[in-house]
């Protein structure tokens, strides 16, 4: 690499000339992509380094403990970057998903320091957290001489920022007061509607935008795709059916999983709102979902949906984007819509999920794996992801406004990006904290399975829930 | 009549049991869209991109060309599996002809106990195991993997060899120590050939066993030292499950179990009948 293209992409780094105008320079210089965009990393790396010792910890060797996911591929595909930065040394673990948080519930469990960082999700941090297990960052964020002045916490998307800090006090809101900061947000999905354009466009359909649109778009696409079902979303009995497109709309309607009275939780499944939101979700499964729903989970929602098996899905908006793309029948042919299930709603309401890092209390490297921390949740890294890799949807504004990540965005998957800035404002984590949430949520979606398969009716199913929910909370001192 | 009734029932049975095995074979040689085309077909153009996915291990997904470490994966359940049964075999028929032959102070809750670990949940031993082993250094190693699958292999070995040592009549054992041969001369010579079938068919069930095993390795190692039955969960990503991909990782994985039981197959039938005949 020479000197000029060095000091083209030293200049881009620094804002002092535009990306088209670099994209120029290089060109006159006969510098390939590929030439430019190592001169680029390398010039990033290089702001990086001028205004923070990032060599500090040179020569300490992390070890990860990663979920086989778009989001790690694309951090290990830039490590070398970390590594020439830091002069760290970084191997690391991957398990599939499915046996993922065993992996990492066992490893804290048994106070192992083989893992320094780890991925994790909000919801799990409700367990570890509490428990000792994690690094609370409220500290290393504060301490200018453990974080970069470039890193730009405030940066990241207010709601998930306060979705991942919880104070562990049951019911008490996320980001509150005396919240720990047990996660950094790292990429995160909104639940929203994907749908096949070719069977809208021969049913001459409309996205629906509500809950009665819904079911009757559904409705007709079941009796007149000529095969495929109108509507995937998950029924497995599993805390993971609740989260995504359910709970989105449920907390549409204004409705809560459980209110607070004198500062104990109780149940907030059974209102009247609430059981005529479920009558609604179950009526829509019972006509227009997949036939086999109760065994559905992330993987045959949107299996189905690239297949061609269904016409649309209210999922994670990911879910949508990785189907659109790769050897599934129906790449391409997808598209994106906001949902927003109360028709008197102002807005949609998406719960979200968020993949997060999060740093082990048993770590010996603990001002090391904050520094990877910062480098794999930093502007720089993300971007490469945002632009170059499937790292979306990206936890930083910047990212979101970043021209050529838009672009790519726009050309491949329409309605995507109108999707999230209509989503984005009140996007967050609608659960309200509490220890048994896994138990208790699986518990909510074992009662959906038993209210669509006609077990047992919409209201006193959910008054059985709430009636064994509560019981659970007061056995449990919380409720 | 008679016999075509008979081969009726014959091929029902048969296409019953085989054909869950015969559609992964068609599978495995599919693409993800060939498979779930609906609705599915008998006839397509064959690829072998599966198994070069597996042997290269660069697996290409919705999200990208991702590395797998399929081969690896099957290497280490090899290991583990073999490893264990043969420690097993060293240590459970010994121990089997010891509690066939004779009786001693606490023989039967010894035996008992050893059985013992295989009702145990294995997460409830492994947690506390786990901190054991960071403790002696053997978390991650392979020598510890060995250790603990002997919870699976060890009990098999010894309650099942136990039974055919107990079916020998001790009367040939006692004629050749008559001749002037030790009991351990009579265990080599006489009790381990006769008992021959029973020990391949109990090594042979331990080895399927220790090879369908998942969770032990999961817990107490790191992702270079986990078996096949992990590694195959590696086809299911977030962007989509590679079922062609899945499906050969079967095939590929049932292989070692089935030449072993081909192998075996004359003894096994000669061990499993052993028993039968009890007079």
């Amino acid at each position: 690499m020479d000197g000029k293209t060095r000091d083209i992409a030293r200049r881009l780094i620094r804002g002092e000339i535009g990306r088209r105008e670099a994209l120029k320079a290089f060109a006159a210089l006969g510098v390939t992509l590929g030439a430019a965009e190592i001169a680029l990393n390398a010039a990033a790396t290089e702001a990086l380094a001028a205004d923070f010792d990032w060599k500090k910890h040179k020569g300490t060797k992390l070890k990860l403990l990663l979920n086989k996911h778009p989001y790690a591929d694309a951090m290990i595909a830039d490590l070398d970057n970390f590594k020439a930065l830091t002069g760290m040394e970084v191997s690391y673990d991957i398990f599939p998903e499915d046996v993922y948080f065993d992996k990492v519930t066992a490893a804290l469990s048994a106070r192992s320091a083989e893992y320094d960082v780890f991925m994790t999700g909000a919801y799990q941090t409700w367990q570890y957290g509490p428990a000792g297990w994690l690094v609370d960052f409220n500290d290393y964020l504060k301490d200018p001489s453990r974080t970069a002045p470039t890193y730009g916490w405030e940066d990241i998307l207010p709601n998930l920022r306060a979705s991942t800090a919880w104070s562990g006090v049951p019911g008490a809101p996320l980001g509150g007061p005396g919240a720990h900061q047990w996660a950094i947000p790292w990429g995160f999905e909104l639940n929203n509607i994907t749908y096949n354009r070719v069977i809208f466009d021969k049913l001459k359909l409309s996205p629906p935008r509500n809950m009665n649109e819904l079911l009757e778009v559904a409705a007709k696409i079941t009796r007149d795709a000529g095969g495929p079902y109108g509507i995937g979303v998950r029924g497995s009995r599993s805390w993971a059916t609740i989260h995504p497109g359910f709970l989105s709309a449920y907390s549409n309607y204004g409705q809560r999983d459980f209110r607070i009275e004198g500062g104990k939780l109780k149940a907030a499944m059974n209102t009247p709102e609430s059981k005529q939101f479920h009558k609604l979700w179950v009526e829509m499964i019972q006509q227009s979902g997949p036939k086999n729903w109760a065994t559905y989970t992330w993987y045959q929602v949107g299996t189905d949906l690239g297949a061609g098996a269904s016409g649309m899905i209210y999922d994670a908006d990911i879910l949508g984007y990785f189907m659109n793309g790769g050897d599934n029948r129906e790449h391409g042919h997808l598209a994106y819509a906001a949902f927003a299930a109360n028709p008197a709603a102002k807005g949609p309401t998406s719960n979200v999920w968020i993949w997060s890092l999060a740093m082990s209390n048993f770590s010996r490297n603990k001002d090391a794996g904050w520094f990877f921390i910062q480098w794999a949740s930093g502007t720089d890294h993300l971007l490469f992801g945002a632009r170059k890799r499937d790292m979306v949807n990206p936890v930083r504004q910047s990212i979101w406004n970043d021209a050529e990540f838009q672009e790519r965005i726009k050309n491949g998957y329409p309605g995507y990006l109108e999707q999230y800035q209509a989503t984005a404002p009140d996007a967050k984590i609608y659960f309200t904290p509490q220890p048994l949430f896994f138990n208790l949520t699986t518990e909510w979606a074992a009662t959906l399975q038993r209210m669509v398969a006609r077990e047992v009716g919409v209201d006193e199913g959910l008054d059985q829930l709430a009636e064994s929910v509560n019981r659970q909370l007061r056995q449990a001192g919380i409720g | 009549m008679r016999k075509v009734l008979r081969a009726l029932a014959l091929g029902a049975v048969l296409v019953f049991f085989l054909f869950p095995i015969f559609w992964i074979v068609l599978m495995s040689f599919q693409t993800n869209e060939q498979i779930l085309r609906l609705p599915p077909s008998l006839l397509f153009t064959p690829t072998l991109a599966n198994y070069r996915a597996l042997i290269s291990g660069h697996l290409v997904t919705a999200a990208g060309v991702l590395d797998i470490t399929f081969l690896r994966n099957l290497g280490n359940s090899v290991l583990l599996s073999t490893a264990s049964v043969l420690l097993s075999l060293l240590l459970g028929v010994p121990a089997a002809y010891a509690f066939a032959r004779f009786r001693f102070r606490l023989g039967e809750d010894i035996a008992f106990t050893l059985l013992s670990f295989r009702f145990a949940p294995p997460l409830l031993v492994l947690l506390p195991l786990s901190l054991y082993f960071q403790d002696l250094g053997l978390n991650d190693t392979y020598a510890g993997l060995i250790w603990v699958y002997q919870l699976i292999c060890l009990p098999l070995i010894l309650w099942i060899v136990r039974g055919y040592f107990e079916d020998l009549s001790p009367d040939i054992e006692y004629a050749y120590q008559v001749d002037g041969h030790s009991w351990g001369q009579a265990f080599r010579r006489i009790a381990l050939p006769l008992a021959g079938p029973g020990i391949a068919a109990a090594g042979l069930l331990a080895f399927i066993f220790a090879w369908n095993n998942f969770v032990f390795a999961l817990i107490l190692a790191s992702a270079d030292k986990q078996p096949v039955t992990v590694g195959a969960l590696a086809f299911v990503t977030a962007s989509g499950i590679q079922y062609g991909q899945i499906a050969a990782a079967i095939v590929l994985s049932i292989l070692p179990t089935l030449a072993l039981a081909l192998y075996a197959q004359r003894w096994l039938v000669e061990g499993l009948s052993l028993g039968a005949v009890k007079g």
